[in-house]
Formats: structure tokens, C-alpha cells, sequence
């Protein structure tokens, strides 16, 4: 598929280290339209919708926030802590949008596995349905997503 | 009929070439804005070349206005006053100024392009902040993401600052950015050794001048830094102090602490740090050092997750838990701040609530 002159300018903001290190492709080769529909795809299989998904990340990040730094309890088997930095990430997409450097990780208590996610990729996820590229540092795969947090 | 179509082929070439140079052309003229003047405070005028941003423009002769993005219009804090020539605000400047700053001319100086004279206002006391070339020697692990780094100063040789303050580390171009960026860091070094500057750097996953700390840079490297910055310090009262901070926030409450060491400052004082568990714990032996060395200074470690089923010797719960025991007279204190915008407010509530007024709390938030 031919890609647009405005796909292709985001597709350089994203591969690009200007706002994140390393960029927010990794070293995955597909381009941005293939890889927001392939992850939609993966998302089908689950019936659930990007809206749905970042709509419970920012709900766990919420209560992850009042624990200041330390874990909080989510649910029975899940906790959550936030850890912030100094300034705010822009949506690399052109339209407004800055956010806390936030990192929220959230960990499941039996088997200690962990998942973490910034305030942007809840932005990302909601909004341009973007899990970011295979190799970023930020890159959540759906399925794991899904089931650490439904 | 051929000849025809080629001569109308040729004419009509010959008609976009032409206009594309006159796009050319005139792109070259237009965009050239010549040598514009800027005039500093109505005392101090630098000729330049126009077409730069005034942040990149006033960082080239040496005047570095405090930024923590790099002039991505990110962190808000590049303001400086432009009375005359900056041209209307932009979109990407609204969100960080208030009614009263645009009715002050304050702009973001990365977004303000030189394309005409400029006549600007900057405080005095920027121009007292220098570049500095500095040597990486000694990097300490502090916990599993936080790491201590310390420079020496080699031009200037020294650097004058009040303890609080932070300076701008430039990270260079480097495999995971192609681009220099510049990020504050709270000094946390002892401020008697002025040739010596400690920062205390939490890894941000992602962040591009942490990666460059913590994966790239090495002993003996050669890195810039710009300097000091920041309102932040100990206030010249007698009041107790409550400190409030973790992780790395601690550092410029350990420079202040080394400041009151150095100045016999004998005012009552208790740090209150949290974290989740005693692995998260630094500087500890450091923290007993200056308890002998200050007699009313006490270190209060808070654990969230204390170690062996609660039976830690450290306190219990959230930091700010630990502050609404422990402080008794919040209404006769002051309070210094260091953390996450989170952490702050909840901070800054509960002192409140203890009863210490607002102009005695003073802190360095995260943004």
C-alpha cells in the first residue's frame, strides 16, 4: 500500500529519536498502517477495542498514583506503582497533546510479572490504536496487555 | 500536428521551470532575514543572523536561559519577555503561559523566531550562568535505578551556585538519538567542593539523556553542562525544617544538608524519605554522618513494603503517613520539597492539615 506524504512524515517522527530514545518503531520494519492493523487484528480476536483498553490503563495509573511511588493494590492479584521524571513527552502525531513523563508498572502478585506503560502510550493506545513497534522500549504487546489487566 | 504538440511541450517546461525558479529564488531572499539586532534589557545589543529560534540564538553567544527539553516547547520553561518583534504567540506556547504573562510579552523563547530587531528582557542573574566542560570520574550505583555521577569541573574550574539550585547536562548525539539535548538535574554535591558536581540520576526508561547516563557514558568522558539554575534554597530563618523526597529527589536536600554542615547551621531538622523496600535505601552511612555531625538533624527512611513482616527498624507506610506522625509543630516550620508533582501535593496537603502556612512550604517539583 502506498503510504501518504503525512503518513510518511509521522512514520519519520516515530522511527526518529528526537522525543524517545531509540524512537517509537524499534526495529521493526512494517510501517505504522501495518502495524496498528495487525495489532487491531490481534485485538479482534479478544473483542475489545483500543478505547476500552487505554480507558482501563489510565484507570490503574489513577490508582497506582496514590501509592506515590509505591505499590498499590488493584485487585486480589495485581498492584501497580508509578515512578515520574521531570518534563512531558509531546504525541509525536500533529494535534496537541503533551504528557507527564509517567511510567506506570504494573505486576501481577503470584507470579511477579510485569508490564509497565507510559501516560503517552495510554495516549497512543486510546487515540491512534499505536502499540508501538517490535523492539521500542514502550512496545506492549496486546494480547499480554489484555490479559494482565481484564 | 507533431510539431505543434512539441513546441506547446516545450513552452509549458520551459514556463514550470521558470517559476520554479522563481520559487527558488525568492525562497532564498525571503527566507534570508539578514542580520537582525537583538537588544538585552535595553543594555546590551548582540547583532545575529535571523531565521534562528532566540533560545538556540542566545545559547550560541553563551546566554543559557534555564529549558529541560532542548527547546521542544515540552518543559515551559525557556519564558523570557519579548517587548518588541517576536511576531503573534504560537499554539504550541498558550498551554504554559498565564493571562498575565501574555499580557507581559513573556514568550517561549524556543518558539520565537528571529526574523526581525528583538527587543527582549532577561533576569540579571542569567547572565551570571556559564558553560561548563566537565570530566565524568567516578559513576556509583545507588539502587537497581538510580545512579550517582560525579564531574569535574575543568573550564571554568569552578562553579558558584546555591545549594538547591540544578544544572542543564548536555547528552550528545549518540546511537539512540541523533540529536544533542540538554535535561536539568538538582546539584547534589557538597558545595564547599566547588570544583566537584554530583547528580543523582534515576534511569527513565526511554529517556533520552538517562540512557546516555546510565548505558553510554563512561569514566573519563568529557560532557558540557550549563549553570546554575533555580529558585530553590534554604531560607535564612530559624525555623525547624522538614525535608520531604525520595529516590532522587534527594539530591538537593543532601547539597543543602552538606551546605548546613559547612555554615554550622544548627536549626532542628528532619528528612523524611520514602520508599518501597530497604533496598531502595542510599547514601545511609552518609545520612548517619550527618547526624553526628548535626545534632538536630534526624534521617527518617519511610518503607512501604518493610522487610521481615513488618518488622523493620525503618517506619511504616507512605511517606506522608510518616510526616503526619512525626511532625509536631508544623505551624512553626518550614518544609523543602523534592518529587513527583504526585508526591508534592500529597505532601503539601498534609502539611496543611498539621497547620503550616503555604509561604513556608518551598519545593523543586518534577517538571
Amino acid at each position: 500500500m502506498k503510504e501518504s506524504p503525512q503518513n510518511k512524515k509521522l512514520e519519520a517522527v516515530l522511527r526518529s529519536s528526537k522525543l524517545v530514545a531509540g524512537g517509537f518503531m524499534g526495529v521493526d520494519t512494517r510501517s505504522v498502517s501495518e502495524i496498528i492493523d495487525s495489532d487491531k487484528n490481534e485485538l479482534s480476536k479478544f473483542n475489545i477495542t483500543c478505547e476500552q483498553i487505554a480507558s482501563r490503563m489510565q484507570q490503574i495509573t489513577n490508582t497506582a498514583k496514590t501509592g506515590l511511588g509505591t505499590w498499590e493494590k488493584i485487585e486480589d492479584n495485581l498492584e501497580a506503582k508509578t515512578d515520574e521524571a521531570r518534563g512531558f513527552l509531546p504525541c509525536p502525531w500533529p494535534h496537541a497533546g503533551r504528557f507527564v513523563k509517567r511510567v506506570t508498572i504494573v505486576r501481577r502478585i503470584n507470579t511477579s510479572e510485569t508490564i509497565r506503560w507510559s501516560d503517552l502510550n495510554i495516549h497512543l493506545i486510546g487515540e491512534h490504536c499505536f502499540f508501538q513497534g517490535k523492539g521500542s522500549t514502550f512496545r506492549i504487546e496486546p494480547k499480554k496487555l489484555i490479559e494482565m489487566i481484564f | 500536428m507533431i510539431l505543434t504538440i512539441f513546441t506547446a511541450v516545450i513552452v509549458v517546461s520551459m514556463i514550470g521551470a521558470a517559476l520554479a525558479g522563481v520559487l527558488v529564488i525568492s525562497e532564498h531572499y525571503l527566507n534570508d532575514y539578514g542580520q537582525c539586532r537583538v537588544t538585552i534589557n535595553d543594555e546590551r545589543e548582540l547583532e545575529v543572523e535571523g531565521g534562528r529560534d532566540l533560545l538556540s540564538l542566545l545559547t550560541a553567544e553563551k546566554i543559557f536561559i534555564p529549558s529541560a527539553c532542548g527547546g521542544r516547547s515540552t518543559c515551559g520553561l525557556c519564558k523570557l519577555k519579548v517587548l518588541e518583534g517576536a511576531g503573534p504567540l504560537l499554539p504550541t506556547e498558550e498551554p504554559f503561559l498565564d493571562e498575565t504573562e501574555r499580557k507581559s510579552n513573556v514568550r517561549l523563547s524556543c518558539q520565537v523566531k528571529v526574523r526581525r530587531d528583538l527587543k527582549i528582557e532577561i533576569p540579571k542573574e542569567l547572565f551570571a550562568i556559564r558553560e561548563y566542560t566537565c570530566k565524568c570520574t567516578e559513576i556509583t550505583d545507588l539502587t537497581q535505578d538510580i545512579k550517582q555521577f560525579r564531574f569535574e569541573l575543568i573550564e571554568p574550574k569552578t562553579m558558584d551556585y546555591v545549594p538547591g539550585q540544578y544544572v542543564q547536562l548536555r547528552a550528545p548525539a549518540y546511537k539512540k538519538s541523533s540529536e544533542e539535548v540538554y535535561r536539568a538535574y538538582s546539584i547534589a554535591s557538597d558545595p564547599s567542593q566547588k570544583d566537584i558536581i554530583d547528580l543523582i540520576i534515576r534511569l527513565v526508561p526511554g529517556g533520552i539523556c538517562t540512557t546516555y547516563c546510565f548505558e553510554y557514558l563512561k569514566i573519563g568522558d568529557e560532557v558540557k553542562m550549563n549553570g546554575p539554575y533555580g529558585e530553590f534554597r534554604l531560607s535564612e530563618t530559624n525555623a525547624p525544617i522538614v525535608f520531604i523526597a525520595g529516590g532522587s529527589g534527594m539530591a538537593p536536600i543532601k547539597c543543602i544538608i552538606h551546605h548546613m554542615i559547612n555554615t554550622q547551621n544548627k536549626r532542628k531538622a528532619t528528612y523524611y524519605f520514602g520508599a518501597n523496600q530497604s533496598r531502595d535505601l542510599f547514601l545511609l552511612d552518609l545520612m548517619k554522618e550527618f547526624e553526628k555531625k548535626l545534632p538536630d538533624f534526624h534521617f527518617v527512611p519511610v518503607l512501604s513494603e518493610p522487610d521481615n513482616g513488618g518488622n523493620s527498624k525503618y517506619e511504616k507506610g507512605l511517606v506522608t503517613d510518616a510526616v503526619r506522625r512525626g511532625l509536631k509543630n508544623a505551624s512553626e516550620s518550614e518544609a523543602y520539597l523534592c518529587g513527583s508533582p504526585g508526591m508534592i501535593e500529597a505532601a503539601i496537603k498534609v502539611i496543611r492539615d498539621l497547620g503550616m502556612d503555604e509561604e513556608k512550604i518551598f519545593y523543586d517539583k518534577f517538571e
